[in-house]
C-alpha cells in the first residue's frame, strides 16, 4: 500500500525526467502521458485497497492517506491524465506553428510533471506544516507554466498568480502556525502536534480563540489557491494566459488541491469549535464567489477566461455545499468536485484546439465551430452544458444534491438564491458558447481551420480522445455512480460530520 | 524535552526577553520599510530585518541547545540577512536603475497610520491572554501578527513589483518569527521546507520582474492594465 502511494507521486515525473534529460518534446509528452496513466492506475488500486481499511502511515505522520486523500488522489490524477494526453497535441502543434521554442517545450514537461508530482504529493501528507510547503511549491512550478510564453501579458499574468498565491499560502502558514499554537496545552510529543490525524483525533482539547483563528486564516489562505472571492483575482489572468492543458491543470487540479487542504482544516475546526463558525465562514466566501464568477461570467470577451469565472463560481459551489453540511451537502460537495474537475478540464481542453485552430480566444473571433470541426464544437456544446449543470451530466446530480442540502437546513432562502445564481449562470455561459459553436464560420476559422493544426495521425488523436473520454465519463456520472465510489465518499465525510 | 524547554523560555528570562526585543525591533524594521520612498531603503530594512530575525532565532537556539536551530540561524543569515538583499540590489535595482518610488496608491503617513491601526488589530486578537497558557513567549505572537499585516499593507499600497516583492519577503519573516517562538518543537524538515520554498520563490519572482522589465518600460504594476477583472 506504502508502495502505491510512491508509485503515484513518481508516475507524473517520468515526463520531466525525460525533458530533463534532454528528449524532444514529443516524446516528453509521452512519457509523461504513460507516467500519468500508470498514477491514476495505482490511484484506482489505493482507493480501491484501502476502502475497508485503516489509513496508509509512515515515515513518522508525514505520509497519511485516508479516504479522503484516496478520493482527491483520484480526481487529479484523472485531469492529469487528461491534461497530459492533451498536451501531447497542444504542444506539438504550438511547436510547429512556431509559437514556442523546442527550449520552452522541454521546460513545458519539466514543470508540467512537477507540478502534478507536488500535487499529487500534497494530498499524501499528514503533516500539515509539509501540506503548505508542498502546496508553496506547486505553486511556483505552475507559475512557470503560466509564464511560459513570455509574452509580456503571459509574464504579468505569472506575476500577479506567483505573489497572489504566495501570499495566499503564506496566511496560511500563519493559519497553521495558529493551529500548532492552539495544541500547546496538549503537551504531547513535537512531531505530532501538526499531524492532522492527531490534531483531529484531539480536536476537542485545542484552544479555541486561537483554533478559531487558525481556520479563518487558512479559509482565506488556502481560499486564494482555491480562487474563493475575493481572493480570486490572480485566477482568471492566469487561467486565460497558461497554455490550455495547463490551464486545465490549475482549474481542475490545482484549485481542488487548495479545497483539500481546507477541508482539513474545517474537519478539525467542526470538531474542536462545533458546527457554527465554520459553516458561516464557508457561506459568506462561497456565496460572495458564486456572485461574483457569475456577474463576471455576463461579460463576453475572452473565452478561457469565461471558463476560469466558471472555476470560481463551481469553487464557491462546492464551499457553500461544505457549509450547508450534513450527508447530502458533504456528498454533494466530493461528488461535484470530481464532476467539475472532469467537465472543467474538457472545456479547457477543447479551448485549446478551438486556440490552435482560430488564432484568437477571443470569444467574439469564433463562429460555427460545429460546422468547420466537429468534434470540438460539439465538446465546446456538451462540455457546457455539462458544466452548467444540465442532465444527464454528473454535475446535475450534485449540484441538486447540494440544493437539496440546503432545503434540508433551516433557511431555504440560502438554496432559492444559489438556485437563482445557478439560472442567471447558465444563460450567460451558454449565450456565449452556443455563438462559438453554432453560425457561420467565422472568416480565419473557415479558410484554415479544417487544416489540421496537429503533425500525424498520433497527436491529432491526443486532442481529440481525451475530450471524449472525459465527456464520457461525465456522462456515465450522471446516470450511474459506481459503488466504489460512493463508498469512499461516504468514508471520506465521515471526518466532516 | 519539550516540556523543560518551555519553562526555560519564561518571559522573564533572559532569552525570553531578548525574543521580545528582537521581535520590537523587527516590528520597527518593518515600519521604517512602510514609510520609506526609496527602493535602496526597502532592500536595506530588509536586509536589517533578517539579521534581527537571524539573532533571534541563534537566541532560541542557545535557549533550547539544539543543533538544528543553529544551522537555521545561519541559513537566515547567509540568504535572508545577505544573499538576497545583495541580489536583488545588484539584479533588481542597479540593473533597473530604481531609485524613488513613485507608484504609491496612498502618502506616506496614511500608510504608517494605516499601520499603527493595523498593529494594534493584531494585539487585539492575538493578545497572549487569549492564548492557550504554556505558550513560549507569547509576547512574540502579537508582534509576528503585526508584522505579517504591515508586509501586506506594503504590498497593498505599493503598485512597483518590486516593492511588492519585498513586502511579501517581509510578510514571510512575520511568519518565520511566530514559528521562532515555537521552533523547538516546530519540525525542522518542515522549517527547511519553507525556507527551500521562499528561496525557490524569489528566484521565480526575480525571474518575471526582469523579464517583465525588459518588456515594459518600467514594471509597476500599476501600468499593468491588459489583463482586467
Amino acid at each position: 500500500m506504502t508502495v502505491l502511494a510512491y508509485i503515484i507521486i513518481a508516475g507524473p515525473l517520468a515526463g520531466t525526467v525525460t525533458a530533463a534529460g534532454g528528449a524532444r518534446g514529443r516524446h516528453a509528452g509521452w512519457a509523461g502521458a504513460a507516467g500519468a496513466s500508470v498514477t491514476l492506475a495505482a490511484a484506482v488500486w489505493l482507493l480501491v485497497a484501502q476502502l475497508h481499511r485503516a489509513p496508509v502511515r509512515g515515515l513518522a505522520g508525514y505520509l497519511y492517506v485516508d479516504s479522503l486523500s484516496c478520493f482527491f488522489l483520484l480526481t487529479v490524477s484523472a485531469v492529469t491524465l487528461l491534461a497530459a494526453v492533451g498536451s501531447i497535441g497542444y504542444l506539438s502543434a504550438e511547436e510547429a506553428a512556431g509559437r514556442l521554442t523546442r527550449f520552452q517545450v522541454r521546460l513545458y514537461f519539466i514543470f508540467f510533471g512537477l507540478f502534478a508530482a507536488l500535487m499529487l504529493g500534497s494530498l499524501e501528507t499528514g503533516n500539515l506544516g509539509l501540506l503548505f510547503v508542498l502546496i508553496e511549491a506547486s505553486t511556483l512550478a505552475s507559475a512557470a507554466l503560466v509564464g511560459l510564453e513570455g509574452k509580456a501579458s503571459s509574464l504579468e499574468a505569472a506575476w500577479k498568480y506567483v505573489i497572489i498565491s504566495s501570499l495566499g499560502v503564506t496566511i496560511a502558514l500563519a493559519g497553521t502556525l495558529f493551529l500548532f499554537y492552539s495544541a500547546s496545552a496538549l503537551h504531547l510529543a513535537p512531531d505530532l502536534r501538526l499531524t492532522w490525524p492527531f490534531l483531529f483525533a484531539h480536536a476537542h482539547a485545542l484552544a479555541p480563540a486561537s483554533l478559531r483563528l487558525a481556520f479563518l486564516l487558512a479559509v482565506v489562505g488556502y481560499g486564494t489557491k482555491v480562487g474563493l472571492a475575493p481572493m480570486h483575482t490572480w485566477l482568471p489572468d492566469a487561467h486565460a494566459e497558461a497554455p490550455s492543458p495547463a490551464s486545465a491543470m490549475l482549474s481542475a487540479a490545482l484549485l481542488n488541491t487548495g479545497m483539500y487542504a481546507i477541508i482539513r482544516f474545517l474537519a478539525i475546526a467542526k470538531a474542536g469549535l462545533g458546527p457554527e463558525f465554520p459553516r458561516v465562514v464557508l457561506l459568506v466566501f462561497g456565496f460572495l464567489s458564486v456572485i461574483i464568477g457569475v456577474l463576471f461570467m455576463v461579460r463576453r470577451g475572452n473565452f478561457k477566461r469565461l471558463f476560469a469565472y466558471s472555476s470560481v463560481e463551481h469553487m464557491g459551489i462546492i464551499a457553500v455545499a461544505l457549509g450547508f453540511g450534513g450527508v447530502l451537502g458533504l456528498y454533494g460537495a466530493l461528488l461535484h468536485t470530481l464532476n467539475h474537475a472532469i467537465a472543467k478540464a474538457v472545456l479547457f481542453l477543447s479551448s485549446g484546439d478551438i486556440v490552435q485552430r482560430s488564432g484568437t480566444r477571443e470569444a467574439a473571433g469564433v463562429r460555427g465551430l460545429l460546422a468547420v470541426v466537429p468534434v470540438t464544437g460539439g465538446a465546446l456544446l456538451l462540455g457546457s452544458f455539462a458544466v452548467l449543470g444540465s442532465p444527464p451530466f454528473g454535475l446535475f446530480l450534485s449540484e441538486l444534491t447540494i440544493v437539496r442540502a440546503g432545503f434540508a437546513g433551516a433557511s431555504p432562502a440560502l438554496p432559492l438564491l444559489l438556485l437563482l445564481l445557478l439560472a442567471v449562470a447558465f444563460i450567460a455561459f451558454a449565450r456565449t458558447t452556443t455563438g462559438m459553436a453554432t453560425g457561420e464560420p467565422a472568416s480565419r476559422l473557415a479558410a484554415s481551420g479544417r487544416a489540421s493544426p496537429y503533425q500525424g495521425r498520433a497527436a491529432s488523436l491526443t486532442a481529440v480522445a481525451p475530450v471524449t473520454v472525459g465527456l464520457a465519463a461525465l456522462l456515465v456520472l450522471g446516470l450511474w455512480i459506481p459503488a466504489g465510489l460512493t463508498t469512499v465518499i461516504t468514508h471520506s465525510i465521515s471526518v466532516l460530520r | 524535552m519539550p516540556g523543560a524547554d518551555t519553562t526555560s523560555l519564561s518571559a522573564t528570562s533572559i532569552a525570553g526577553v531578548l525574543l521580545d526585543l528582537a521581535g520590537v525591533v523587527i516590528l520597527l524594521l518593518a515600519f521604517a520599510c512602510l514609510g520609506s520612498k526609496l527602493f535602496n531603503r526597502y532592500v536595506a530594512y530588509y536586509g536589517a530585518q533578517s539579521v534581527v530575525l537571524s539573532f533571534a532565532a541563534g537566541v532560541a537556539a542557545y535557549a533550547f541547545g539544539r543543533t538544528e536551530l543553529w544551522i537555521l540561524a545561519a541559513a537566515t543569515l547567509m540568504i535572508k540577512g545577505i544573499a538576497i538583499p545583495v541580489a536583488a540590489r545588484r539584479l533588481l535595482i542597479r540593473r533597473l536603475d530604481l531609485k524613488r518610488d513613485a507608484a504609491l496608491s496612498t502618502g506616506l503617513s496614511t500608510s504608517l497610520i494605516a499601520g499603527g491601526g493595523l498593529t494594534a488589530f493584531a494585539y487585539l486578537v492575538t493578545r497572549p491572554q487569549l492564548l492557550p497558557h504554556g505558550l513560549v513567549a507569547a509576547a512574540v505572537v502579537p508582534l509576528s501578527t503585526a508584522v505579517i499585516l504591515l508586509g501586506a499593507l506594503a504590498m497593498v499600497v505599493r503598485r512597483h513589483t518590486v516593492a511588492q516583492l519585498i513586502g511579501w519577503l517581509i510578510v514571510e519573516n512575520g511568519v518565520f518569527l511566530g514559528a521562532i517562538t515555537l521552533v523547538a518543537t516546530f519540525p525542522f524538515i518542515v522549517e527547511a521546507g519553507i525556507f527551500l520554498d521562499i528561496v525557490a520563490g524569489v528566484l521565480i519572482m526575480l525571474v518575471f520582474v526582469s523579464g517583465l522589465t525588459r518588456q515594459l518600460a518600467s514594471a509597476s504594476a500599476s501600468e499593468l492594465r491588459e489583463l482586467q477583472g
